[in-house]
């Protein structure tokens, strides 16, 4: 457990070492979260509310996704996972009393935990002044935001690792990470809200994993959950993240035993 | 006494597809279920001893590596058995990891963007070192090999000669039983090959940690290691003491004898003459039992001999004249 938060105080320090990194970073976001918020008003020209959603809930919408989507940085778990098995460097990590995917979390928990600090929430703040951001729903709707981003970094994290063990058997590991990242603006909720999508659309897409990613966070944060539903799709967000870790687990044990017993 | 590392028939076969060539080829490549095998490391026996200091030698291909990751853990062998500290390596790998130290010439363990003492410190926390034990093992060590103007340094930063000596290092913080070095040597200056011998066979002799590295550069094995193990296309050929080796292989001396004035074609009785320069005479002393005085008193003191260089045979010699010998026998099969 020492080794473990020994990593990510490492994958923070890290990051550190390349802090020149930081401004292009808040410039990156900013451009993302600026062009996310110019669409939607966009949209709303002329038009107060469509289905009963106002423009503030939609910045705010596009605000929320910057902060659970701005730290975690999928193409670097794939191509991480994905290098070390093609070139063989993670035999390294079967050297050491470690468990490989654990360390990859920990380190990766490091450095989102950095760029959130230094560089969604500047971003957010400077975004938030200019155009207003509305407060959660409530105070509980608050907490349980806390919560929801947790778990969406979690299950961005499986979602990714699994992409890269995949790199192993399958194609090269950019055209993974290229599926994944079409995958996550489609079904994360980042750029449009399933409660725009047509049914059953909707429907389907809060259902997979990744609208935990983004749709679920905010649509709590703004209220659109009543606390029950709020608690059950805690409950089947966490089921979903168990059943991503056991399919990780899975390919992990295959690929490190293909490459003990095979040699890769 | 008990073996530290025992292998009894340990072979590893690796499988591979079948590639064949062109663009049909590639295309039958998809398809094929054909496959060849490489045998890396065939029926191969040892024990080695605690505090023993063995150097693993053969030309390339002929499965140092192999071994050395089956020894680790971190490949399975095809056929027979392997037993690290009481263990089957691949069976109980995190258990056996604790034990061991490992460093491979070719691949870094250091982290590339952090200061080399922070890599030392997380490779504390992963092998939960006592912090006295941690800073003791980390003085020593840092001084015989002189880290210390560097420890504060990105990885990425340093040169070759420091960073294997890093890596050598952080391999031993642990108080590993047994240490695992798979070319440590690999592209090392003079000086610095030299300081990483010093280290190790000191290592071995102070602290009795056994030691198993493999390398292409005999000087290695002379410092170090007392015991040499020699394999050649996957299969062991020679297992025991460095001067064994030049015993079994007659330890055949280079003799060479400078004269003033040519004296013409010189053959002797007592060494066989290799080469003929005029002035500079070449010889092979093939017989233990003839001594320099002996072939002196033959070539006699009116032939105008002004000096003599008797050269005992090198480690490279050794071991060039093993192979040829072998591959003649194996010739005349
Ligand atoms: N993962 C693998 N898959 C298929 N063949 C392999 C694999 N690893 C090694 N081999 C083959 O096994 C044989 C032994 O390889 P090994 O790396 O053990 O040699 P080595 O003695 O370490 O050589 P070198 O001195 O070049 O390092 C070689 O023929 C090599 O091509
Ligand atoms: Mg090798």
């Amino acid at each position: 457990m020492i080794a473990y938060a020994a990593f990510a105080r490492s994958g923070f320090l890290t990051s550190l070492a390349y802090r020149n990194e930081v401004w292009a970073n808040i410039f990156g976001k900013l451009v993302q979260v600026f062009a996310r918020v110019a669409i939607w008003l966009a949209v709303y020209a002329g038009v107060t509310a469509v289905d009963g959603i106002s423009i503030s809930d939609m910045i705010t919408y596009a605000l929320l996704g910057g902060v659970v989507m701005g730290a975690t940085r999928y193409d670097r778990i794939v191509r991480q996972v994905g290098n070390a098995l093609k070139t063989g460097d993670v035999a390294i990590w079967l050297l050491k009393p470690v468990h490989y995917p654990l360390y990859l979390l920990a380190i990766e928990a490091g450095m989102s935990a950095y760029t959130f600090l230094l560089a969604v929430v500047p971003t957010i703040a400077i975004v938030a002044l200019i155009y207003g951001m509305q407060p959660p729903a409530s105070l509980l709707h608050g907490l349980m935001f806390v919560g929801f981003c947790a778990l969406s970094f979690i299950i961005h994290f499986l979602c990714a690792a699994i992409f890269g063990v995949l790199a192993f058997w399958l194609m090269t590991v950019f055209s993974l990470e290229w599926l994944l990242q079409s995958l996550i603006s489609l079904l994360s909720g980042l750029l449009i809200p399933f409660w725009f999508f047509p049914e059953p659309f909707g429907t389907i897409a809060s259902h997979q994993p990744l609208a935990w990613l983004v749709y679920y966070p905010s649509a709590v944060w703004l209220g659109r959950l009543d606390m029950g539903a709020t608690l059950l799709y805690f409950g089947i967000g966490l089921g979903w993240a168990g059943l991503l870790a056991t399919v990780l687990a899975l390919l992990w044990h295959r690929a490190s035993s293909r490459i003990t017993v095979q040699g890769g | 006494m008990t073996a530290l590392i025992e292998a009894r028939g340990v072979s590893k076969r690796f499988r591979q597809h079948k590639r064949f060539p062109g663009l049909l080829g590639a295309l039958k490549t998809l398809v094929t279920t054909e496959y060849t095998e490489v045998a890396a490391v065939s029926d191969v026996s040892f024990d080695i001893a605690a505090g023993e200091a063995v150097g693993y030698l053969g030309p390339n291909g002929a499965g140092k590596s192999t071994m050395i990751k089956m020894m680790t853990g971190i490949l399975v062998p095809s056929a027979g058995t392997l037993s690290v500290l009481g263990r089957t390596p691949h069976q109980e790998r995190m258990a056996n990891a604790r034990q061991i130290g490992v460093v491979f010439g070719q691949r870094s363990q250091l982290w590339w963007d952090l200061p080399v003492v922070d890599s030392f410190t997380l490779h504390q926390r992963i092998y939960d070192i006592p912090a006295a034990r941690y800073a003791d093992n980390l003085k020593r060590f840092s001084d015989l090999l002189d880290l210390t103007p560097f420890l504060d340094r990105a990885v990425r930063q340093l040169s070759l000669g420091q960073r294997m000596r890093a890596e050598i290092v952080m391999s031993l913080l642990h108080d590993p039983k047994i240490l695992f070095l798979d070319e440590p040597t690999i592209g090392l200056d003079v000086v610095a090959k030299d300081a990483v011998r010093r280290f190790l066979a000191e290592i071995n002799r102070e602290r009795g940690v056994t030691i198993i590295l493999t390398t292409h550069d005999l000087q290695d094995i002379e410092t170090i290691c007392p015991r040499l193990i020699m394999v050649d296309h996957s299969q062991l050929i020679f297992d025991g003491e460095l001067g064994r080796l030049r015993a079994a292989l007659g330890s055949a001396r280079r003799l060479t004898l400078e004269f003033a004035t040519d004296p013409g074609p010189l053959p002797l009785g007592t060494a066989t003459l290799t080469s003929d320069e005029g002035l500079l005479k070449h010889y092979l002393l093939e017989r233990e039992d003839v001594s320099l005085v002996q072939v002196l008193s033959e070539v006699g003191s009116e032939r105008g001999l002004k000096d003599v260089a008797l050269h005992e045979p090198d480690i490279e010699e050794v071991i060039r004249t093993f192979y040829q010998r072998r591959n003649a026998a194996a010739a005349a099969q």
